[in-house]
This record gives C-alpha cells, sequence and structure tokens, in this order.
C-alpha cells in the first residue's frame, strides 16, 4: 500500500496549490437523467485561477457535473438539476440565468477535438462576429495571440485559410482551446480533452493548461489519474455519482482520507 | 451447409438483385433514349407544338416545365427548410411533435392524383385561379413539402451532435448556432434533395392535370410583363408542361407524328432528369468544399 502510494507521489510533478480565492462554489448540487440519479449531493469549491480536476471511473458523475457548471445539460430533455452552483453570488442552475452570457464567461472544450468544418481562423473569428467584433484588424490580432496562446500560431499561420479539420488531432483539440480563449472567459471546462489524442499531443495540451491557469480558471475530468497529479492543484474524486473526497492534489494522493480513494489512486479499480 | 457455402449463396443472391435493379434502369434509359434521341433536334426543343399537323415542337412545355419548377422551388424551399429545422431543432417531443410529423408523412406518401383533385377544388375552384401556373405551383407545393422537411430534418440530425455543442458552448444563441454551423454543414445533403426532388416534381404529371391544364395559349417570348396575358411569365395562365404534354398527345393527339413527339418529349423529360442529379452530385460537392475552407 505504501509502496503503491509512493509510486503516485513520484509523478506528482505540479506545483503545490496555492491558496487561490473560491470562484465557483457548488453545493448540495444533484442531478438525475430522468430517474437515474446521476450526481448525488456534491458540494466542492473551485478556486481561482488555478486547476481543478475531476478523477474517477466512467459514469461516476464527473462529466454530468462538468457539463452542469456551463449548462451544457440543457440540451438533455431529460436531464434536471438541483442544487446550488454560486458563481459571483448568482446560483448557476437557476432557470432564469443568461446561458448565452453564461457561456461566454465559462467556455468549455470537449473530449472529441469539434472544430467547425470552416477555415481555421474563421473557427476563431465565428464567435467573436456573434458578439459585435467587425474590425477586421482586430479579429486577425485576437486569432494571432488566440493562436500563439496555444503555440499553434507556428504551425498553422501560413494555411489560415485552411480547413480546420485538416489539422492532427492535437492540434484540433489546441484550436477549441484557442476559440474558447478568444472570449476572454473567466473559467474553461475541459471534459476529458486528451483521452482522444497521442501521449505527444497530450503533453502539449498538459504543458499549455499549466501555462494558461495563471490567467484562468480551469477545471478539467480526466480519466487519467497521472495526469491530475502532474497538472491539477485540486483534485476531486467522485465514484457512483459522490464525491467522495476533494482536496489538494497532493494531499488527495499521498494521505487520502476514504478507503476508496486510496483504492482508486493505487489502481485497485476503475 | 457450411457457412462458406451459405456465405457465396448470399453473396451471389445480393449481387443478382442488383444486376437486376441496374439493368432494369439501364435498359429503361436506354429504350427511352435510343427511340428519342432520333427524334430530337434543335428546332424540335425551339418550335410551338402542333394541334394537328405533324413537325410540332416542344418549347412552350419546356419553358412551362421549368417556370412551375422555379415557382414551385420558390414556395417549398423556404418553407421547407424552416419546417424541417423545427422538427430537427426546436420540437420537443410530444404530441405536438408526433403530430406534425405524421401529418408530414401522410402528406408525403398521399397519391400524387389526390393531391391534384384537392388543388382543383381548392386552387382552381374556390380561388378561382382556373388553370395556371400558379394552381399547379401550389399543388407541387403541397407534394414537395413534406420532401424537403424530410430532407432537412434529416441533414440536421445527421450532424454530430458535437457540432451543435460546440456552437453553444461558445456561447453562440441557439438560432445562431443553426444559421452560422450547423446549416452550412448540412447545407450539401440538404441541397442534394432539393435537386433530386426538383426532378420528381419536374417529371409529375397526375398533380397537373387539373391544375396547371392541357394546353397554353400563345406565347410571346419576347414580352417579359408577368401582368399581361400572352407572357410566358404569366401566372395566371394555364400550362401545360411536359410530362402532361406526353400524356396529352398520346391519349388525344390527332397529329400525325405523335410517336415522334412522344418520344422525343420523354427522351428530353429523362435527359433533364438525369442531369438534376448529375447537378446535385458536383453542387453538392462544390458547396461542400467552399464552406468547409481549402483542404
Amino acid at each position: 500500500m505504501v509502496v503503491q502510494l509512493e509510486n503516485n507521489v513520484s509523478c506528482f510533478t505540479g506545483t503545490p496549490a496555492v491558496d487561490t480565492p473560491v470562484l465557483i462554489d457548488a453545493e448540495n448540487v444533484n442531478i438525475y437523467y430522468g430517474d437515474n440519479h446521476a450526481v448525488k449531493q456534491v458540494s466542492m469549491p473551485i478556486h481561482e485561477k488555478s486547476i481543478t480536476a475531476l478523477i474517477g471511473p466512467s459514469g461516476c458523475g464527473k462529466s454530468t457535473f462538468i457539463r452542469t457548471i456551463n449548462r451544457m445539460n440543457d440540451l438533455i430533455a431529460t436531464a434536471r438539476c438541483e442544487g446550488n452552483i454560486d458563481y459571483h453570488g448568482v446560483n448557476i442552475l437557476n432557470p432564469k440565468v443568461d446561458v448565452v452570457q453564461l457561456r461566454k464567461e465559462i467556455g468549455m472544450v470537449f473530449q472529441q477535438p469539434n472544430p467547425f468544418p470552416k477555415s481555421i481562423s474563421e473557427n476563431i473569428q465565428l464567435p467573436l462576429k456573434f458578439t459585435g467584433e467587425r474590425n477586421k484588424k482586430k479579429l486577425k490580432e485576437i486569432t494571432e495571440k488566440c493562436l500563439r496562446q496555444v503555440g499553434l500560431w507556428d504551425e498553422v499561420k501560413d494555411r489560415l485559410d485552411r480547413s480546420a479539420t485538416g489539422l492532427s488531432g492535437g492540434q484540433q483539440q489546441r484550436l477549441c482551446i484557442a476559440r474558447a480563449l478568444a472570449l476572454k472567459p473567466d473559467v474553461i471546462l475541459l471534459d476529458e480533452p486528451t483521452s482522444a489524442l497521442d501521449p505527444v499531443s497530450s503533453s502539449k495540451i498538459e504543458e499549455l493548461l499549466l501555462e494558461l491557469k495563471k490567467d484562468y480558471t480551469i477545471v478539467i475530468v480526466t480519466h487519467n489519474m497521472q495526469q491530475a497529479a502532474r497538472i491539477a492543484d485540486y483534485t476531486a474524486f467522485f465514484y457512483q455519482g459522490e464525491l467522495v473526497e476533494f482536496g489538494t492534489t497532493k494531499t488527495l494522493f499521498t494521505r487520502p482520507e476514504k478507503k476508496n480513494t486510496a483504492d482508486y489512486i493505487s489502481g485497485r479499480f476503475g | 451447409m457450411s457457412s462458406k457455402v451459405t456465405n457465396r449463396i448470399a453473396l451471389s443472391f445480393i449481387v443478382l438483385c442488383a444486376l437486376i435493379m441496374a439493368g432494369t434502369l439501364a435498359a429503361l434509359l436506354g429504350y427511352l433514349l435510343v427511340k428519342g434521341v432520333t427524334s430530337l433536334s434543335w428546332s424540335f426543343l425551339t418550335s410551338e407544338s402542333s394541334s394537328f399537323m405533324a413537325g410540332g415542337g416542344i418549347k412552350d412545355q419546356l419553358w412551362n416545365s421549368f417556370y412551375v419548377l422555379i415557382i414551385t422551388m420558390l414556395l417549398t424551399v423556404p418553407i421547407g427548410v424552416c419546417g424541417g429545422i423545427y422538427l430537427a431543432e426546436y420540437a420537443r417531443p410530444g404530441k405536438l411533435t408526433s403530430y406534425i410529423r405524421s401529418c408530414v408523412e401522410v402528406l408525403a406518401s398521399l397519391p400524387s392524383i389526390v393531391v391534384g383533385m384537392f388543388g382543383m377544388l381548392i386552387f382552381v375552384n374556390y380561388f378561382g385561379w382556373k388553370y395556371s401556373v400558379l394552381s399547379g405551383a401550389l399543388v407541387l407545393t403541397v407534394f414537395n413539402l413534406p420532401v424537403i422537411v424530410r430532407v432537412t430534418e434529416d441533414g440536421f440530425r445527421s450532424l454530430p451532435l458535437h457540432q451543435k455543442e460546440g456552437g453553444l458552448a461558445l456561447g453562440l444563441t441557439h438560432w445562431h448556432t443553426i444559421k452560422t454551423i450547423l446549416l452550412p454543414a448540412a447545407f450539401p445533403s440538404i441541397l442534394t434533395g432539393i435537386i433530386l426532388s426538383a426532378g420528381r416534381v419536374f417529371g409529375e404529371s397526375a398533380a397537373l392535370l387539373f391544375t396547371a391544364g392541357l394546353s397554353t395559349p400563345n406565347l410571346n417570348f419576347t414580352n417579359w410583363n408577368p401582368a399581361s396575358s400572352d407572357s410566358p411569365l404569366n401566372l395566371f395562365r394555364s400550362a401545360e408542361t411536359l410530362s402532361v404534354h406526353i400524356w396529352a398527345v398520346n391519349t388525344s393527339g390527332i397529329i400525325p407524328d405523335i410517336q415522334r413527339v412522344a418520344n422525343g418529349s420523354a427522351a428530353v423529360l429523362v435527359i433533364c432528369v438525369l442531369l438534376f442529379n448529375l447537378i446535385a452530385r458536383t453542387v453538392g460537392k462544390m458547396i461542400n468544399k467552399k464552406l468547409s475552407g481549402k483542404q
């Protein structure tokens, strides 16, 4: 047991958590798909300008939970949420919340890279144009800035008018992150962003996230415990719809309080 | 019987069915074209039909077919595409939605002669538009609308969900996501459906017998004022289309060269429908390329 935990400690290279203020505070969140109680009584904070990782085996409710933070679950007709997710004094789950505005502030990147079948620059400029930005020079500037931020500029600067679907999976995913950054969100939610990518592309995304957390609050769902250990400041362990344990990544991986957590991070199940 | 033998039998059966299908089509097309092409000539396409003498052409009928088609498409495409978007994107599952959907299905499966009778009662008699381009186009609209609705709905439903999620997650409204992401992505398949349905509308005859009429007034192809009675653009004149012409010539024609006119018209009709299909493919591909940026 101790040896196995030691193994996990060795892969922990992320920066130790600095205690930043809480930006999003979930309290007693319950999510149902029809009769299926997918997320049960989850309460956890999300700290500003840090990376919070949600880990747990498949079907544990971590993706459901992250999709609730920017109300993407509204798309699913049978989904129903109860509880309180406080963000700047507003309950995100309140039906009166303007989800369009909310999603501009809380962006999301998905498991499957989903660039629009348009040119690379159009992918970034489309949401900007929607917000009313018409100035071509400004649009170009923002495109370059965002592509530089995700380290894609040098790779694509000569083919900005080419279709984004021609990029590799890793490039597509970085483009999707750049696209989300263009709107200057507060929070970026990432739902298993690297599980469809090869190891090299994955580590590029991880480096990118470590860079981005200086300016953004990041929540990431991951299957990969090592990934959480490498990059996250805080980690939440979900199991069967419940939040088993939440803490700084270091504490959770070195001195887990619950037996389930210890079993999961030492690879006994999941 | 070993599974290998079963496999071979199944394969041969399927290939046989495919051959029967392709053979029938090829034979039919070949027959129509071989018999018809000999009577095709520039003067056949550009001269007026004659009621009792030999040597008539199909100029007016050809024009009428295209004109009725264009008016029909102008009416069907906007309504049909919007209806399809509603069903695919906005309609919540429920009684109303399933009612609308079954209406669309029933409408699509109505026999065209029945739709024609309906058109005669409503447009020709009740509204008093007589046998006219407008009555014909409206009847074809009833007939074609469900096809466009279905094509649009299918086009939207076949898009991967992550495209819609991507748009919404970027703070786009639902409508803006539809307009800028989903509709362009679904456009090639919708366009293909529209052009294919155009082929069907172009060849329709039964629904037009009682609505667009069996005759065409003398058209003056230099007068493009839609309000004057001898203009080709006039919506309220009767308009015999190509397929109706084939029927009319064959059943009640008294011209000596019935066979020639019928064969030629049939060939023109088939060639037009084939062209629609070819155009559907190439235009769909081209637009897809253009919208998605250079590869």
